[in-house]
């Protein structure tokens, strides 16, 4: 048995152990990233032009800086600036949850965009508050429509969660690099560290797949 | 019977999109039980004129008044409780797709009149059967027709029990064959004495429902009276031309 199978069944767990680390990472982003992608993304479509603007400024802004970049920016400038004490892992969830939110803020825009003027308007006609008809006629369709986008922006994430490893984030690919330096199975470690995230892209857009058809209207040919 | 105050009053309503005038001073009474039908070209002002009148679309100037009482529109309680009161049926349909005929109905009983789910559910299941859906209300609008869409609609506004009711050419996005099935039941509805003001082509429907039509082009009402006067005795030759047209047509496709 090549020495590298050795080297990844002894260490398996070690690196495993960076899943939830991960796990952790990109569900607080993306979970961040929803929250205020939605904030944005109605402040972009019914807000008046300042808001739009000031959206549209923080779009470009997140969109527009590597996330390597930021991360730096954050971890070693703001915080320190500011004086304030966050852990790597904090600041991590915090920048890619940023980040996120630019990019889903565009995904749930564009929803909300593609759904027909009547459906807002047949809401009004009924005495609808627009604050209802958005919560009730345009975000229950918007937000169906924005799975096939979120499907692509969770793969997104996960993938870019790696990077966090720069600032000593003991996620996967920090532990497999550990590993792989003490081993020198490089080859084999990385492997493994690529077909962890093979599984976790994989699992999620499935499940979201699933969530996309357990979701969908019946007839309705969008 | 003494002067009696109009249900809904339009007073001399404009609106102009860019520089476009679209309407230029339009004013008319609906009193209770009245049916009155607007007819006139494409582009004529009579969409445009429903929508202000619902204030879905911003008016330059004019009033609306609901049984008297003037309605401003930046006051939102006052707009809602207006809404409430005047249904509109689009041409389009503009039934929630996300949600199944019955739902439909139920939305506006359950958001904006705050009636216990049970309640609403029943309300709703009455007013689609009242417009012969009973077999169709767990379909959403994708699987219906587009006459089944439109009588949901209808079944929509009407669960608001509205005094009036605004209809936007509720059949022109219709094949002939389902146009019948709409007409019945708007028909049912002026049985039952609804007010209505109706934006239509379909002439011949109208001069057996309307007392009144009005005849309308840039932005006007050029000319208004009993459908026999409009369409075969019209005083201005505009009217004269449009209804000639459109008799022809409708003798073509009988």
């Amino acid at each position: 048995m090549p020495e590298g199978i050795i080297v990844i069944g002894e260490n398996l767990s070690y690196i495993l152990g960076g899943l939830w680390v991960t796990v952790a990472v990109v569900g607080g982003a993306l979970s961040m990233g929803l929250g205020l992608g939605l904030l944005l993304a109605l402040g972009q479509v019914y807000g008046n032009r300042l808001l739009q603007r000031i959206v549209g400024v923080y779009v470009w802004f997140f969109r527009g800086i590597p996330l390597l970049v930021l991360l730096f920016i954050f971890y070693f400038g703001l915080l320190s600036a500011l004086e304030i004490d966050l852990s790597p892992f904090t600041v991590s969830i915090v920048v890619l949850g940023l980040i996120s939110s630019a990019y889903q803020s565009q995904i749930i825009r564009g929803a909300i965009l593609s759904l027909p003027e009547g459906q807002f308007k047949a809401a009004r006609s009924l005495g609808m508050s627009d604050t209802r008809a958005i919560l009730f006629i345009i975000l229950p369709q918007a937000l169906r429509l924005s799975i096939p986008g979120w499907a692509n922006e969770y793969t997104i994430i996960m993938k870019d969660s790696a990077v966090t490893y720069a600032l000593g984030v003991t996620e996967i690919l920090a532990r497999s690099r550990h590993v792989a330096e003490r081993t020198y199975q490089h080859f084999w470690i990385y492997i493994l560290a690529g077909c962890i995230f093979l599984v976790l892209t994989y699992i999620g857009t499935k499940l979201l797949q699933r969530l996309e058809e357990k979701v969908r209207i019946s007839g309705y040919a969008h | 019977m003494a002067e009696k105050v109009p249900v809904l009053s339009v007073q001399d309503v404009h609106k102009q999109f860019g520089d476009t005038p679209v309407l230029n001073g339009v004013s008319l009474d609906l009193f209770r039980g009245d049916i009155k039908v607007v007819i006139g070209p494409s582009g004529g002002g009579k969409s445009t004129l429903l929508h202000c009148i619902n204030f879905l679309v911003k008016m330059d100037a004019g009033n609306i008044y609901l049984n008297d009482t003037r309605i401003d529109q930046s006051r939102k309680r006052e707009l809602y409780a207006y809404r409430q009161k005047v249904g509109m049926i689009f041409q389009d349909f503009n039934l929630f797709d996300h949600l199944d005929a019955l739902h439909n109905v139920m939305i506006g009983l359950v958001q904006v009149r705050k009636l216990p789910r049970s309640e609403a559910r029943q309300r709703a299941e009455a007013e689609l059967e009242r417009v012969g859906l009973k077999d169709h209300m767990a379909k959403y609008p994708a699987e219906l027709s587009g006459g089944q869409k439109q009588r949901v609609s209808i079944a929509r506004a009407l669960a608001m029990e509205p005094e009036v009711m605004l209809l936007d050419e509720p059949t022109s996005a219709l094949d002939p064959e389902l146009i019948g099935e709409v007409h019945e039941v708007i028909r049912a509805m002026a049985a039952l004495g609804m007010t209505m003001l109706l934006v239509t082509h379909e002439i011949g429907f109208a001069s057996t429902l309307a007392k009144e039509i009005y005849f309308m082009d840039g932005g006007r009402i050029l000319e208004q009276g009993p459908p026999q006067k409009i369409l075969f005795d019209a005083e201005q030759a505009r009217t004269r031309e449009f209804c000639s047209k459109i008799g022809r047509l409708n003798e073509n496709s009988d």
